[in-house]
């Protein structure tokens, strides 16, 4: 496995933070000049050849999000940046905001020049304070050394809401209101805020536009696969010996990463089960794992998605059926309220995965909850509630016999 | 303004371009279930009953958010995706955690769940071992209306309505998740003129009028078309009566009746409230039984005849009297001043005349005074009579007031007869007779025959 | 009774003024302005808010109820969040629950805190203390009360 720290190469050096750091290690160097020589479509264009895909779980190709940026309008254009990082398993975009800050500055800069924006709002989760501290301190350093004349940068927290992670609750939690995702256009457009056009990309995603422009697309697509150019921040967490963030490039076999990376099973006990993307995708089976690899067109290929690249590791003794009990707590608790198969879908296969682990429940109720999860797939204003059903039917899918056992039937 | 072709259910409808496909739905009569659509306040999106499937797109589309386009066709009963069954799935989610209060919900019979649970649902519970959501139930809010949040379906009707109609922002959903329910802030009250239509717009039995609380079953209610005439503006209304058993006939509520070119699709609370004043402190005898001498003498007697018109009647009312007045050479009044509150006026709905067709009293240009020093003043309902100095006074009058008068005739309210209304903005709208008396008043044109003037 | 921000919000809040295209969008700073001074929102303060943000008082409260860190009754004791999602859960964060149980602090059980890898976490005052241990707790807490 090649060394393939493209945006997370700082993360260890002392003070990495600052700007001092920063500039001494590449930062604000040769991939702000060149953006600068350029005109902004060209940099889309750069960015469209790369293949950058976006980082914050969807997997959607970045270059085409920015061309539906208007690059002549009178209204001011945005850049909002999403740091709401609150899928369950990742932790990836953290690092990046405390380790290496000006990096993200730079590519907030770069993106803010193709899309003509002068004002970028990083939006950050409201729990994560203490990185926040760190951001706002590496803000105030770019200022105050005249990096930022041609573009504004504010933070705006959050106050602890994951679905102000989806794109237009994060647009609706800026403008001061619920985050509440909007009812989504006919024909492809850009976002909107307060009316003017903005566009909405990860942390990561944004981190990720220095190297291409430094090093041109054919230097990022040198790494990853043809359809999954480049890297990601994968994060591993759960029965492993080593959780973390590690970063490595696409294509590569998840076993490989887990025992490469994460050491192996804690313990050295046997796999059972992996999350492989955050909590909301569907989980693999540790046959699965064997043959799966860390790109889209792999995961989409097994059942699954590549999501955040937030691996959840479980091992053999994990009870899968309390495992489900707590993803959908975790969803029940954050869904939005506004539609109704998401807010009484996720209160009700809530209860009763707790009614089945009660020892009271039975065949029809799995059942049921695999009905639950047809009514929430594809009917709800955002796709929240697709992400759940998508857990429900891969847990029971995989693990019924886990289910049934509870069942009273068999209790009898 | 371009007309274009959609197909549903094979059959083809010409319709604006750009129009949404509810619209289209529910004119056409395609029964379609939704919850949050409303045409006053647009569509939220939130009920996601009203999925239709759409030729072309492989997942079910609501139809409150799709504006037409020229060929599309739709199948509001689902062709190629299991609408039916999206929509009874749907509906037990919005099910679930719904207090079976049916027997003691006022919205029985005319409830939206209810309807479309007997349409698409016929659902058994699966409810066992599970526990409901619980909320709050019976809070008064204020302005007449009560909360119940657990009843609620959280279609965003009412909080819309006191933001983009009333901009009062009395209400507002809280919470996040199926904790959410709607709520005023904690010793806030609801408290706008027109607060009480919330409980038209709800589609359920969570907001109600207290007024109506536990009163009668809407079942046994007839409902009839006809104005309100707390003032100018007489907006449409339906009058909700019934006739109990051994009892007179009763009026137990307006609600309002669209009319685009009146007053849209709402009514002012004390609009909606004056139905109990109709049969308050009513004239029920005349004065004396000999009417039709003593108006006769009282006519030839007197050298100078006024004649007072209200504004309360109806236009053909006004126009017997004005012939009456030609015949009898008498002069014709009616003082605005009295109808007149400044105050009652605003931009939505409400005149500041406080009556029902002043409208025609000054197309037709009758002075607008007191009439002085008259030997005779013939009042038709208008309230100034009391302030009338004059060697005789005849009145015909609905309500009871302080006047002494030669002779005092009792008159029908406009519930109890038919004829036609013209409002301050010059719509004229025509009424029938609602409600028959056990003891009939006679209409003022019942007299003119019987009193052969 | 009416609220008002100290001096040096005031000033802070004409500077976040400037930096954004509309009043509405200081909603929540303010919101956060209003829970660090005070240590909860007020109704009060929601009035305050509601009046410089020309945004109606329900507007503000909606908001208020609808974020899980936004407080609107003050803590009586120190607050801890713990978290309970799955990763934490399969490190032991129960048994770090069980343990909090017996001290003298308000627990509040969150979701997902993105410390997956330096689990089990709980968050006090703003920071992050990871990778705990019960004797860890004891450590930690000891620090406040």
């Amino acid at each position: 496995m090649r060394d393939a720290r493209l945006v997370s190469k700082r993360f260890s050096l002392e003070n990495s933070h600052t700007l001092k750091v920063a500039k001494e290690n590449g930062v604000y160097d040769e991939a702000l000049k060149r953006a600068y020589s350029l005109e902004p479509l060209e940099i889309i264009e750069i960015i469209k050849q790369s293949g950058l895909r976006g980082k914050g779980g969807g997997g959607a190709p970045a270059g085409d999000k920015w061309e539906l940026m208007p690059q002549d309008d009178d209204k001011p254009s945005f850049l909002a940046v999403n740091c709401d990082e609150s899928e369950p398993g990742t932790f990836k975009d953290r690092q990046i905001i405390s380790k290496d800050p000006h990096l993200l500055i730079e590519g907030i800069l770069i993106t803010c020049r193709a899309i003509k924006a002068r004002h970028a709002y990083i939006y950050i989760r409201g729990e994560y304070k203490q990185f926040q501290d760190i951001l706002q301190s590496a803000i105030d350093e770019a200022y105050a050394d005249g990096l930022l004349k041609e573009c504004d940068i504010t933070i705006h927290r959050g106050a602890g809401a994951y679905i102000c992670g989806e794109k237009s609750a994060l647009l609706e939690s800026m403008e001061g209101k619920r985050g509440h995702p909007r009812l989504k256009p006919k024909q492809k457009e850009c976002e909107w805020y307060f009316g003017n056009p903005t566009l909405v990309n990860n942390v990561e995603t944004i981190a990720s536009v220095p190297y291409i422009i430094e090093h041109g697309a054919e230097g990022y697509r040198e790494y990853g696969t043809e359809k999954s150019p480049g890297t990601m921040l994968f994060a591993m967490s759960g029965h492993v010996k080593n959780p973390g963030v590690y970063e490595v490039e696409f294509g590569t076999g998840m076993l490989d990463y887990i025992e490469h990376f994460g050491g192996g099973i804690l313990d050295d006990k046997k796999l059972k089960a992996v999350i492989p993307g955050g909590a909301s995708t569907d989980i693999l089976t540790a046959d699965e794992v064997k043959v799966a690899k860390l790109d889209y067109e792999s995961m989409r290929s097994i059942g699954s998605a590549l999501g955040t690249g937030g691996m959840i590791v479980m091992d053999e003794d994990t009870n899968m059926v309390e495992a489900l009990k707590n993803l959908l707590e975790f969803y029940h608790e954050e869904s939005c309220g506004q539609c109704t198969p998401c807010r009484e879908g996720t209160g009700w296969s809530n209860k009763l995965v707790g009614k089945i682990l009660d020892g009271k429940g039975s065949s029809e109720d799995i059942d049921k909850l695999l009905e639950i999860s047809d009514t929430m797939n594809g009917k709800t204003i955002c796709v929240f509630a697709p992400a759940v059903s998508s857990v429900i039917n891969s847990f029971i899918k995989k693990f019924r016999d886990e289910f049934e056992a509870y069942n009273k039937e068999a209790l009898i | 303004m371009s007309l274009i072709k959609v197909t549903v259910d094979d059959k083809t409808y010409e319709v604006e371009n750009g129009s949404l496909l509810i619209d289209l739905l529910i004119q056409e009569d395609v029964h379609v279930p939704y919850f949050c659509y409303h045409k006053a306040l647009g569509a939220d999106g939130n009920c996601r009953m009203c999925m239709v499937e759409i030729e072309g797109q492989k997942r079910p589309q609501i139809a409150c958010d799709t504006p037409v386009k020229d060929g599309m066709i739709v199948y509001s009963k689902g062709n190629k995706l299991p609408i039916k069954k999206i929509r009874k799935d749907i509906l037990e989610l919005e099910l679930i955690n719904h207090p079976v209060d049916c027997p003691v919900c006022d919205q029985a019979g005319e409830c939206s769940l209810q309807e479309y649970y007997m349409e698409y649902g016929l659902h058994e519970s699966h409810m066992y071992g599970l526990e409901k959501v619980l909320l709050r139930k019976k809070i008064d809010i204020g302005s007449n209306v009560l909360l119940d949040q657990e009843r609620c379906v959280l279609c965003a009707r009412c909080t819309r309505f006191t933001d983009k109609i009333t901009h009062t922002h009395e209400l507002g959903i809280v919470g996040r998740g199926d904790e959410a329910c709607v709520t005023v802030m904690p010793g806030r009250r609801l408290d706008n003129p027109y607060a009480m239509n919330v409980v038209d717009l709800c589609p359920v039995g969570a907001l109600t009028s207290k007024d109506f609380r536990f009163v009668q079953r809407v079942w046994f209610l007839d409902s009839n078309e006809s104005v309100c005439t707390g003032c100018a503006k007489n907006c449409s209304i339906y009058i909700d009566h019934n006739k109990l058993k051994y009892q007179d006939e009763k009026i137990y509520r307006f609600r309002p009746r669209e009319n685009k070119d009146v007053n849209g699709f709402f009514i002012c609370d004390e609009g909606r409230l004056s139905y109990k004043k109709l049969f308050e402190d009513r004239v029920l005898n005349s004065s004396h039984v000999n009417e039709k001498d003593i108006i006769k003498s009282s006519i030839e007697k007197a050298s100078n005849i006024a004649i007072l018109v209200g504004a309360s009647l109806f236009n053909e009312e006004i126009e017997m009297v004005k012939e009456f007045a030609h015949k009898i050479s008498a002069s014709l009044y009616c003082p605005q001043d009295i109808y007149i509150d400044e105050e009652f006026e605003d931009d939505m709905l409400r005149s500041k005349y406080k009556v029902a067709n002043i409208k025609t009293i000054q197309n037709m240009g009758i002075k607008d005074s007191l009439p002085k020093a008259y030997d005779l003043v013939i009042n038709f309902d208008h309230p100034s009579v009391v302030h009338v100095d004059a060697k005789e006074i005849i009145s015909f009058q609905t309500y009871k007031n302080d006047l002494e008068s030669t002779l005092t005739i009792p008159i029908a309210s406009y519930v109890e007869k038919s004829g036609s209304f013209t409002n301050i903005d010059g719509v004229t709208q025509h009424v029938d007779k609602v409600i028959e008396c056990d003891k009939k008043t006679k209409t003022i044109s019942e007299w003119f025959e019987r009193l052969e003037l | 009774m009416s609220y008002s921000f100290s001096p040096e919000n005031l000033k802070q809040i004409e500077l976040l003024k400037k930096r954004y295209p509309s009043l509405h969008a200081l909603n929540l700073p303010l919101l956060w302005m209003a829970q660090y001074q005070d240590g909860y929102i007020s109704l009060e303060a929601i009035d305050e808010i509601s009046k410089i943000t020309t945004l109606a008082p329900m507007e503000v409260y909606r908001v208020a109820t609808f974020y899980t860190m936004f407080k609107l009754e003050k803590p009586k004791k120190l607050l801890v969040s713990v978290c309970k999602t799955l990763s934490c859960k399969l490190r032991g964060s129960d048994e770090i629950l069980e343990y909090l149980k017996n001290k003298d602090v308000e627990i509040e059980h969150v979701e997902c805190l993105g410390s997956c890898g330096t689990s089990p976490v709980m968050q006090i005052q703003d920071k992050y203390y990871e990778e705990l241990t019960c004797n860890k707790v004891d450590d930690i807490l000891k620090g406040f009360l």
